[in-house]
């Protein structure tokens, strides 16, 4: 849609038909000063394209003159069908029509719906995203009633802008579903999909675990009733059956007669034992007089025995007795000689001991003698050692050869010298030797005479010659130095040259040889020192002199003839001891078999007083007849036996009778009580109609379970739907902010490259712009930024709207006021950028600052008198 | 002379009906419990309508085996107050005679004279004309016919041969378990009353259920009945009238729906006019219905429920149709028509699971209900 005129009449200050006509594509400017009727221009589009014809709000009735009368405004719009005149007038006679070429298409409602749909039937229209009122520059603004219709028209808007944007966040009514989804969901459960406590999730499931428990605890009570009827039916049959008469007549019959057949078969049973008793007694008189016939027989042959053995032994014990006897006699011997070689090894022994007592005495005078002598010798030796030491004060070897060394350096020295001195050689004439003297020393005669230095040679009767060496001769000073060497060297061991130095040094080697030779001797007499030879003496004991003691080599040997003597003795002892012993035990042996077979003697001698006085016939008669005895009660209790009846069965039939009837007084004791207990058991449960409860609980469980899946599908159903509205509105943003951002793009970076515009998800505006890095909110840039960004916002909101197909013109009504002039030349090339395809109306009071931004220049101005009537 | 009885079952006395929805402000269980007991009461007036001097109760008089005391003695005082009438009641398996043991001893006890508890399978004497063949259930589950202890059953000559039993007639697993349909000529029976199935069934002339005179479930459509059975002698056809003794009525209506068809109105259709207040009623709604229209059958039976005793919508088999239009009102595009493309989507899937599938297309509906509030 592209407006190419608009017709006021009867609006506000235009009172007479005004008109802006040739509304071209592109950027069109209407810049006129303040009060010239812009504001009432866009008032007046406003009004014609939203408030219906009937309409007496406030805003329309604003657009009345101060005079009255009803206001009318014609626009012209061309879209792809064609020129359309769209007319409405308000209060009087209000109307709204359509007209194509001259000819009514539409009229009041029916012209309505034509602009409803010609603005793509969404109520809020083009108007709040992309027209900007005067004094509304910015993206947010206005009263909160403004603000709230901006973001509406923005929702809307953009639900149905075109496909890519065709899946907007969906608007309010997305919001009021996914709030009411939310809020009935947050009944139910928490954030986390739990159920919410005391909420009906939580509730039904509560109620159902508790109906479930109650359930439980009553099927079970219910089991145990059933249990109890079952068991008190069993009961009561086992009693009916254990009491009915002829089974306790039965037990009672069977009972007696097991009783008599017990009873009569015990008593056979006694009639075999006395016949088994009789029996044992013959056997034991057979045996008996078996045995007496045998103990008579063996009696006798034993006594015979035995006496001939007592003989034996008696007269081999007389004959032990003798021996023991004579060994005990020398055993005493032995004993006695042994006492008397024990006394003899006594004596010797201390006689050994005095021998060497006197010993050791003569030994210790001995040593202390020698002793005394070392210690001497040590003293004298020591006193010589120190002597020599003493004398030890001539220069050592090493000092010697020292003082030799600077000998020979000095002798070098001089002989260096001299040899390179000048030379004084006197040939004396005859009888003039002598006469020449260097100082008092006569110069021999043909001797060379070195002169080291200037000397003054005298010469008697002549005077003095004086010979200067030359430059080149010694100037002396080594030989000095050497000399001073020597000197000090010579002083150091006290000698005034070097034989005495010679001489003293060798006087030192003959005190350090005497010294030597007194250590060693000393070393050799004392080798730890004199103190240690005292110390030793003096703990040498001072010991008398015995008299009259043996020689220790005679003590000796006396010593070991005694302890030979000794031990001969003691070993004879020993042995005539152990003779004594054997003596006595071979004694005590033929004693006790003596006695024993004396004892023998006696027990067959007792035995056969014991049978009597029966001869052997007697006793064979008499065992021949009890062994007859014995058969015969053999074959009578055989004859008993062989009838008895069956004790063991007997008894066990029995015991089995009297088990029986024993049970059954138990089982009727046991039944009795039982039963009591069981119809006290039934009748409290069946009291309390355990029965009809756990029929009411399956049903309020069955309720239950119903309510709770019932709930668990309301809780599963919001769920679903929360999740649908949720993931379906994240991606409706997505396909909203994409667009926007890449039509937004290329005008921001007009102004500023690389700047970013970040998105708020809930006002679907800007909300931060990030410039070099840095981020700031929107609400904090200048005004002058503030209605820049807001201006390149709408102009790509209009460049989408244009994509979609439903292309709207953007109107601006004094859109940029804060901005300067810089900016303000890039905002002019962002409207040339968006008006290659867009329809741009300006309208400003900023002449000057609008004079560069080109574009066709609009004129209000009365119609012509050809245009057509509007309504 | 033509003997007359009353045959009734099932009576059920002692039924919570804790599994019947009760809203705060209402009493439905109570009411229900009460219409079992006063079914006692309304038996005693159809017998004395009818001319009949014996009401036969063919078993589960009660509902569970140990029914509390006070139902007990209430249902027996209620028989009581018909003293000219001889109530016979026979064990069937909800009160059977191994688990409602004591339920049995007590009636022997406390039961007046007019009230005999069958727990014997033994002739009883029903005065000159009749023989009562009794075939009491032992166990909750039997193993074998009730009424096989009839063929054996001896009775006076000339006298009408009655038996009575409890089981079903039809034994779909073939265990030999269920009564064999001609029971009254293989026991040379002039009338065999039976209970256990709740709704009125005639196996022959002389074979008949009663069903409950108080209906407990939605399947029967009816009101409870009663049988008024009248034999002129031995061998004679028993004449057996229906007398309606329930007070409730519990129904069952399909409601078949199509597309762009008034659901609300349709409901409306098929309600009954007038006595809402002792009907329970369960309305299963089939076919196929869109958006709209579920969520205008969903209203229009909120707003009828509570003139019911009890309201149920079934809806488990109405399938949606997913108009264009339908979600266009949701939205035309943007992210609610996405959202509710997407649970369409899932709602018509292949691959999903039925439960997940319902639980989209709810999802749906729901999104498409809280729209349309919206926008009212």
């Amino acid at each position: 849609m592209k407006i190419r005129s608009i017709t006021l009449n009867n609006v506000r200050r235009f009172t007479e038909p005004s008109r802006v006509a040739d509304i071209g594509d592109g950027l069109n400017v209407l810049c006129e000063p303040n009060e010239h009727g812009k504001s009432t221009l866009f008032d007046a589009m406003q009004a014609l394209f939203f408030k219906p014809h009937g309409s007496r709000d406030k805003d329309v009735a604003s657009l009345r003159p101060h005079a009255g009368g009803a206001p009318e405004v014609t626009v012209e719009v061309e879209t792809e069908d064609g020129l359309f005149s769209v007319a409405k007038r308000w209060f009087q006679k209000p109307a709204a029509t359509v007209h194509r070429n001259g000819n009514l298409i539409a009229q009041s409602d029916a012209a309505e719906a034509w602009i409803v749909d010609l603005l793509g039937g969404d109520a809020g229209g083009p108007s709040g995203l992309i027209w900007v009122r005067q004094g509304m520059t910015q993206l947010t603004g206005g009263s909160k009633k403004e603000q709230d219709a901006a973001l509406q028209a923005r929702r809307d808007l953009m639900t149905s802008v075109g496909e890519e944007v065709e899946a907007m966040t969906g608007g309010r009514r997305m919001d009021l579903a996914l709030a009411r989804c939310r809020e009935e969901l947050t009944s139910y459960a928490t954030t986390t999909g739990r159920p919410k406590t005391n909420g009906p999730w939580k509730d039904a499931q509560d109620q159902v675990d508790a109906l479930t428990s109650r359930r439980d605890a009553l099927a079970a009570t219910a089991q145990e009733l059933h249990e109890a009827l079952a068991e008190r039916t069993r009961a009561r049959r086992d009693l009916r059956e254990w009491e009915a008469p002829e089974a306790v007549e039965d037990r009672r019959s069977r009972l007696e007669a097991t009783r008599a057949s017990h009873a009569a078969a015990e008593r056979h049973a006694e009639e075999v034992e006395a016949e088994a008793r009789k029996l044992d007694m013959a056997r034991l008189t057979a045996e008996g007089a078996e045995s007496r016939l045998d103990t008579f027989r063996t009696s006798l042959a034993e006594r015979k025995e035995a006496a001939q053995l007592v003989e034996k032994a008696a007269a081999e014990a007389k004959d032990k007795q003798a021996d023991l006897e004579r060994q005990r006699a020398q055993r005493d011997t032995a004993e006695h000689a042994f006492e008397e070689a024990q006394e003899a090894l006594k004596t010797a022994e201390a006689a050994r001991t005095r021998a060497l007592r006197a010993q050791a005495a003569k030994d210790g005078a001995d040593r202390r003698r020698e002793l005394e002598e070392r210690i001497a010798k040590a003293e004298k030796t020591r006193s010589a050692m120190e002597t020599a030491a003493a004398a030890r004060t001539g220069p050592d070897a090493k000092a010697l050869r020292r003082i030799e060394a600077f000998a020979a350096t000095h002798s070098t020295a001089i002989a260096a010298r001299d040899a390179t001195a000048t030379q004084v050689i006197a040939h004396y004439a005859e009888g003039r030797i002598g006469t020449i003297r260097a100082g008092d020393i006569p110069l021999p005669d043909g001797h060379s005479l070195p002169l080291p230095r200037a000397t003054h040679l005298t010469i008697d009767g002549v005077g003095t010659l004086e010979v200067r060496p030359g430059e080149a001769a010694h100037d002396g000073n080594s030989v000095e130095a050497a000399a001073q060497k020597l000197r000090e060297a010579l002083k150091d061991v006290g000698a005034d040259d070097l034989d005495m130095a010679r001489n003293a040094a060798s006087a030192r080697a003959e005190a350090e040889r005497r010294h030597g030779e007194a250590k060693a001797v000393l070393d050799s007499l004392a080798p730890q020192g004199i103190d240690r030879l005292r110390e030793a003496l003096a703990k040498i004991p001072q010991m008398d002199a015995v008299a009259d003691t043996p020689d220790p080599d005679t003590a000796e040997a006396t010593l070991t003839d005694a302890r030979a003597a000794h031990d001969t003795a003691r070993i004879a002892r020993d042995t005539a001891s152990e003779r004594l012993a054997d003596a006595r035990s071979e004694a005590m042996r033929t004693e006790t078999m003596l006695t024993s077979l004396r004892e023998r003697l006696k027990r067959a001698e007792d035995a056969l007083e014991k049978i009597g006085n029966r001869s052997e016939a007697d006793l064979a008669a008499e065992a021949e007849s009890a062994a007859e005895a014995y058969r015969a009660a053999q074959a009578a209790h055989a004859a008993k036996a062989k009838d008895a009846p069956d004790l063991a069965a007997t008894k066990a039939a029995l015991a089995r009778a009297q088990s029986v009837d024993k049970r059954a007084g138990e089982e009727i004791a046991r039944l009795k009580p039982l039963l009591a207990r069981l119809d006290e058991r039934i009748s409290r449960a069946s009291g309390d109609a355990v029965e009809e409860r756990l029929a009411e609980t399956e049903q309020e469980l069955e309720a239950a379970q119903a309510n709770l899946a019932r709930v668990e599908n309301e809780v599963a159903v919001l769920s679903r739907l929360e999740k649908a509205l949720e993931a379906a509105r994240n991606e409706a943003r997505e396909r909203y902010f994409t667009p926007i951002a890449k039509e937004l793009k290329p005008l921001l970076h007009l102004l500023w490259p690389e700047a970013e515009l970040t998105w708020g998800e809930e006002s679907l505006l800007p909300d931060a712009l990030t410039r070099n890095g840095v981020t700031e909110p929107i609400d904090v840039l200048s005004g002058g930024t503030q209605e820049q960004v807001a201006l390149l916002v709408r102009l790509a909101f209009a460049r989408m709207l244009a994509a979609s197909g439903r292309g709207a013109p953007v109107i601006l009504d004094d859109a940029l006021v804060f901005t300067d002039d810089d900016r303000i030349e890039r905002m002019f090339d962002a409207l040339h950028r968006q008006a290659g395809d867009l329809q741009i109306i300006v309208l400003t009071c900023r002449q000057r600052a609008f004079r560069d931004l080109g574009g066709n220049a609009l004129r209000l101005a009365a119609p012509e008198k050809t245009q057509p009537a509007t309504c | 002379m033509t003997f007359r009885f009353i045959h009734t079952s099932d009576l059920h006395i002692g039924r919570k009906f804790a599994n019947i929805p009760q809203p705060v402000d209402g009493n439905i269980r109570g009411r229900l419990m009460e219409a079992r007991h006063g079914a006692i009461g309304r038996l005693a007036q159809a017998a004395r309508d009818q001319g009949a001097a014996h009401v036969l109760l063919a078993g589960d008089t009660f509902d569970t085996a140990t029914p509390s005391p006070v139902v007990i003695r209430q249902a027996l005082a209620a028989m009581g107050e018909a003293p000219e009438l001889i109530w016979w009641l026979l064990p069937g398996n909800h009160d059977n005679l191994r688990d409602a043991e004591p339920l049995w001893e007590a009636i022997h006890r406390d039961a007046p004279a007019n009230v005999i508890a069958l727990t014997d399978a033994a002739p009883q004497d029903m005065g000159d004309a009749a023989t009562l063949l009794p075939c009491p259930v032992a166990f909750r589950a039997s193993a074998s016919d009730p009424s096989e202890p009839l063929v054996t059953m001896a009775s006076d000559d000339g006298k009408l041969r009655i038996g009575l039993a409890h089981g079903g007639v039809t034994d779909f697993t073939e265990s030999g378990t269920a009564i064999a349909p001609d029971r009254d000529r293989s026991a040379r029976l002039d009338y065999l009353a039976l209970g256990d199935w709740h709704g009125r069934i005639a196996v022959s002339d002389r074979v008949q259920y009663c069903g409950s005179p108080e209906q407990d479930r939605f399947k029967h459509g009816r009101r409870g009945v009663c049988l008024s059975v009248a034999i002129d002698g031995p061998g004679a056809v028993p004449l057996v009238e229906e007398v309606e003794t329930g007070s409730f009525l519990w129904a069952q209506v399909d409601l078949t729906l199509h597309p762009r068809q008034d659901a609300a109105a349709a409901l409306t259709a098929i309600l009954p006019g007038a006595g809402r207040r002792d009907v329970l009623l369960r309305v299963s709604a089939t076919g196929w219905a869109g958006l709209p229209d579920h969520v205008d059958l969903q209203r229009a039976a909120d707003r009828c429920a509570p003139e019911f005793a009890h309201f149920e919508l079934v809806t488990d088999a109405l399938g949606t149709q997913y108009e264009t239009a339908d979600l266009d009102e949701i939205d035309r595009g943007g992210a609610l028509r996405l959202a509710a493309d997407g649970l369409m989507d899932d709602a018509e899937s292949e691959t999903l699971s039925q439960a997940d599938r319902e639980v989209a297309a709810d999802a749906l509906a729901r999104l498409y209900a809280y729209v349309r509030e919206a926008a009212r």
